[in-house]
């Protein structure tokens, strides 16, 4: 066969990353393998295997453009890479001299987790520039990450997937990894764990696919209430006295605290069963079950899943389960889980270092809502705003209290406006920007905002490493399997130009994308063969199974928890500081605002979520045919509130509130609770001349809110639906 | 005379849909009406018990295939030597002036274009790839390791005789080659208090 076949991968942001084999026949990719070699194999999905239209899309951006018509219009005219690139640095250099470095955005994405390209390659430019202004707080994860860090002081907190086999209960909280993969063969081990006879629970409002297939019991449950559940399922395992008190006693601080919380003493509430069946819609008697089911079952698996932790107040539910998964003792044990963040390899530490600081942020005050005295909580300045605060800062600057003016804004990697909340507020201040210049491969769009946009090769085209997502001991290589289509380049690559330009005489140290590859795979320690890495596309490392925190409870004396008190911190002292009820020093149920019980359900009585949606990663690879052809987006709407509005299966309809309207398509489903709605996260907006979002961004909708902690308000969110037509 | 056929285990699917992109990569068809691999969700009874099934089906290669009886020129043959149903296009009549295949088929196998007269085609069993050693795409991509591929009798030896699940009952006429693994329906009940 005169087919060549390239060992590669998937470099998206999805919790994936498979090898990918295309096969490559006179310079183009004519179809896909996927791992066929020695298990764990890593197959990729539906997404992986649909990339050839990802690759060879009609939307790519061909050649460097700039912008004809009006921002956001999408009329660009075709330029030349040297005209795009001086015109870049011009702006940056004529921005940075009147309105100082902090003027500039930096605005990245996970369109590439790749470490050479994508957010790294102009991060180190940025730096070497003199500095930018960055955002904190991330989309997927910050509720999570924050819990973890305020409980145990450390986000490597997971174990080896494999080890679930070991466990003799699992409870699957708002967790679905048939979707959002959470590691190539985790729903593969659900699979397993299920036939060797283990049970398995999940609480969700929608009985998602994972549900569907591997669970034996369905707890539906209202969106942003997961806490006020967990935490009666403390009151009933200490009122039945289930607690593992000599775990308790040895390796954590604040149960009593805690207790007297959930108990009533501290405010004269009881959080019983009955207490939280009036909030979460659970029955008490099902949530007394459940409880003495996980306190007596031993070990046993709780996992907290990131989405109900990705509300208003979503640090709260994480704690809350750490707290409860410390009570039952299954911590640092086989067949336990700890929770948390729940991180399991360190891979992700694999990136292009940075040769410079970001000046910018040099001497700026800690971020007072960070956990900066916890140990390696990592970037806590405050001359960052919040990701969802971006939009703000543009239109109101040092004004508005923001630490800067921007004035220009630098995207890559990134569908932004796409991507963060409240589309409508973004277009605007998108508008008032100086300058936009964007990466991109497809016509995204965000890419319609740009000022000057430039054409980014995709992962089939370019050399990289792509580090697994949080659990398995892994490294993909990425190996080009085509030259770059059309004048499109990498990132690394428009950043090399670029740097000349800005008067950066030696942005990439003398080394070529290989010899950073070389250089970074050595950094790891644990990638002993680089060519063979790089000739195989893969290697899989032979490692025990981690389970965290073994060293802490088998030996407590020698390995404390990295946290101030060096033991797992159900109170918090540091957060006991903040003096602010909604970050108390112990976890607690804290109404969420845009969540169940907020007086603007009067107005928009349904609760908005925004789950993964199966055939795209987050919105890349969206309005890829085969793709769209799989599973339509659609609002899934409970049967009960269908009825209620006159709205049948698959009918067009709008789905509104202050911020926006979403024309859609309804799926009227007895999967998902009544009360709650769900908006599958990704779908392109497109604003109509009525200001009808027809694309179905569930960004629409969204508000741009934030936790204590810094978790995202993606699933809560109040809206109204109607029938169109 | 030796017949191949498909393994199908509905437990584990996840309608994930990777066995149905992978086919349409694999064989280069584009998005739109045909679909070699087909991947349905069967849903059933009332919140808050809901049972969710996937099914995942292609041409099943019957033992006595209706689509072969029906066509009036002999375009659609049964392979001797394995039993794999394989369609002669330029011998199709077309779905207008015919379609005949379509009619006959109880699983909705034979598969036209959007376009005029379309040709009948179908999974072909992935032959090349089979004639190299390997297993059809769709096996051989699915996250979850619920499809698998060869003789019949050996697909039936090493996972069983179920020939019904949810969303498919076996026709005693066209004998589809194919055994299943079935899905547990117990989120439909309500669980006992412990």
């Amino acid at each position: 066969m005169d087919e060549k076949i390239i060992n590669t991968s998937c470099s998206h942001d999805c919790g994936g990353r498979c090898v990918l084999k295309p096969h490559v026949k006179d310079g183009k990719i004519v179809r896909f393998e996927s791992d066929t070699g020695e298990e764990p194999q890593l197959r990729a999905c539906l997404r992986g295997r649909a990339y050839r239209q990802q690759v060879y899309a009609p939307d790519r951006i061909q050649y460097p453009m700039k912008r004809t018509g009006e921002r956001g219009e999408g009329k660009f005219a075709r330029i030349s890479w040297d005209e795009a690139l001086d015109t870049v640095a011009r702006e940056m250099l004529r921005i940075k001299k009147d309105y100082g470095n902090a003027s500039i955005l930096l605005l990245w994405g996970g369109g590439s987790q790749a470490v050479l390209n994508g957010p790294m390659a102009v991060e180190r430019l940025m730096a070497q520039f003199g500095g930018y202004t960055r955002a904190w707080g991330a989309a997927s994860y910050e509720g999570p990450l924050f819990a973890s860090m305020a409980t145990y002081g450390t986000m490597n907190t997971g174990s080896a997937r494999a080890d679930h086999l070991n466990t003799k209960l699992m409870i699957m909280w708002g967790w679905n990894p048939a979707v959002t993969i959470w590691d190539p063969n985790t729903a593969y081990l659900l699979a397993q764990v299920k036939e060797k006879g283990i049970r398995i629970i999940s609480i969700d409002p929608r009985l998602t696919d994972t549900t569907a297939v591997f669970a034996s019991e369905w707890i539906p449950i209202r969106p942003s209430t997961d806490t006020a559940m967990m935490i009666a399922i403390a009151y009933v395992i200490i009122k039945k006295n289930l607690q593992d008190q000599n775990f308790l006693d040895t390796y954590t601080i604040g149960f009593d605290e805690f207790k007297n919380y959930v108990n009533g003493e501290e405010d004269g509430i009881p959080k019983t069963p009955e207490w939280a069946e009036k909030i979460t819609g659970v029955p008490a008697a099902t949530i007394e079950r459940i409880a003495v089911e996980y306190a007596t079952t031993k070990p046993a698996v709780l996992i907290p899943g990131w989405g109900p932790a990705r509300g208003s107040m979503g640090e709260q539910f994480t704690r809350a389960a750490c707290a409860v998964i410390a009570m039952t003792g299954n911590i640092g044990k086989e067949g336990g889980y700890a929770g948390g963040f729940m991180r399991a390899f360190h891979s992700r530490e694999m990136s292009l270092p940075r040769t410079t600081k970001n000046a910018v942020e040099a001497g700026a005050a800690h971020r007072p809502n960070s956990l900066y005295k916890i140990r390696g909580a990592g970037h806590p300045t405050a001359a960052r705003m919040h990701e969802v605060h971006v939009y703000d800062a543009i239109l109101k600057g040092k004004a508005g209290g923001y630490s800067c003016d921007p004035k220009m804004a630098y995207i890559v990697a990134s569908n932004f406006l796409n991507s963060r909340p409240d589309v409508n507020t973004g277009i605007a201040a998108f508008k008032k920007l100086g300058f936009i210049v964007i990466h991109e491969q497809r016509m995204t769009p965000t890419a319609r905002f740009a000022d000057i946009l430039l054409p980014v090769n995709t992962f089939m085209e370019r050399e990289d490493i792509a580090p697994p997502w949080l659990g398995s001991p892994y490294y993909l290589y990425v190996n080009p399997a085509i030259e770059s289509r059309y004048e499109s380049k990498s990132d690394f690559q428009i950043c090399c130009e670029l740097a000349p330009r800005l008067g950066i005489p030696d942005y990439a140290a003398g080394k070529d994308a290989e010899g950073w590859l070389r250089f970074v795979a050595e950094r790891a320690g644990d990638i002993t063969d680089f060519n063979s890495f790089k000739k195989d596309g893969v290697v899989k490392l032979k490692v025990e199974p981690f389970v965290a925190f073994k060293q802490e409870i088998a030996d407590p004396a020698n390995h404390p928890f990295p946290t101030p008190s060096g033991k797992i911190e159900i109170y918090s002292e540091s957060l006991g500081e903040w003096q602010n009820p909604q970050m108390p020093a112990i976890p607690k149920y804290v109404p969420a605002p845009e969540g169940y019980g907020d007086p603007l359900q009067k107005k928009y009585p349904l609760q908005l979520l925004t789950s993964h949606h199966k055939p795209a990663t987050h919105s890349t690879l969206e309005k890829i045919p085969w793709l769209e052809e799989t599973e339509p987006r659609r609002l899934w709407l409970s049967t009960q509130d269908a009825k209620a509005r006159g709205i049948a299966d698959n009918d067009e309809i709008l789905v509104f509130n202050d911020r926006g309207k979403v024309r859609i398509r309804a799926y009227v489903t007895d999967r998902i609770t009544p009360g709650a709605v769900c908006l599958p996260h990704g779908g392109w907006f497109e604003i109509d001349e009525n200001g009808v979002d027809i694309g179905g961004c569930e960004n629409t909708l969204v508000p741009r809110l934030h936790s204590p902690g810094g978790a995202w308000s993606a699933n809560t969110a109040l809206v109204e639906v109607r029938r169109e037509g | 005379m030796p017949q191949l056929g498909f393994y199908i285990d509905q437990s584990r699917c996840t309608g994930c849909y990777t066995c149905t992109v992978s086919c349409k990569d694999w064989h280069d068809i584009p998005a739109g009406p045909v679909h070699w691999r087909r991947v349905t969700a069967i849903e059933k009874g009332e919140f808050p018990r809901v049972f969710v099934a996937f099914l995942s089906l292609s041409c099943l290669h019957c033992a006595e295939p209706a689509c072969v009886a029906a066509c009036p020129v002999n375009a659609i043959s049964k392979r001797a030597e394995d039993g794999i149903v394989i369609v002669n296009r330029d011998a199709c009549l077309g779905n207008d002036d015919c379609g005949l295949c379509k009619e006959a088929c109880p699983y909705g196998a034979p598969q036209f274009a959007a376009e005029a007269n379309a040709r009948m085609q179908k999974c072909d069993f992935c032959l090349e790839r089979w004639g190299e050693g390997k297993k059809p795409i769709c096996v051989e991509s699915c996250p979850m390791r619920a499809l698998d591929a060869g003789l019949l009798t050996e697909m039936e030896a090493k996972y069983g005789k179920v020939r019904s699940v949810e969303g498919f009952t076996y026709d005693t006429a066209n004998k589809p080659s194919v055994v299943f693994k079935a899905r547990t329906d117990e989120l439909l009940k309500t669980p006992a208090p412990k």
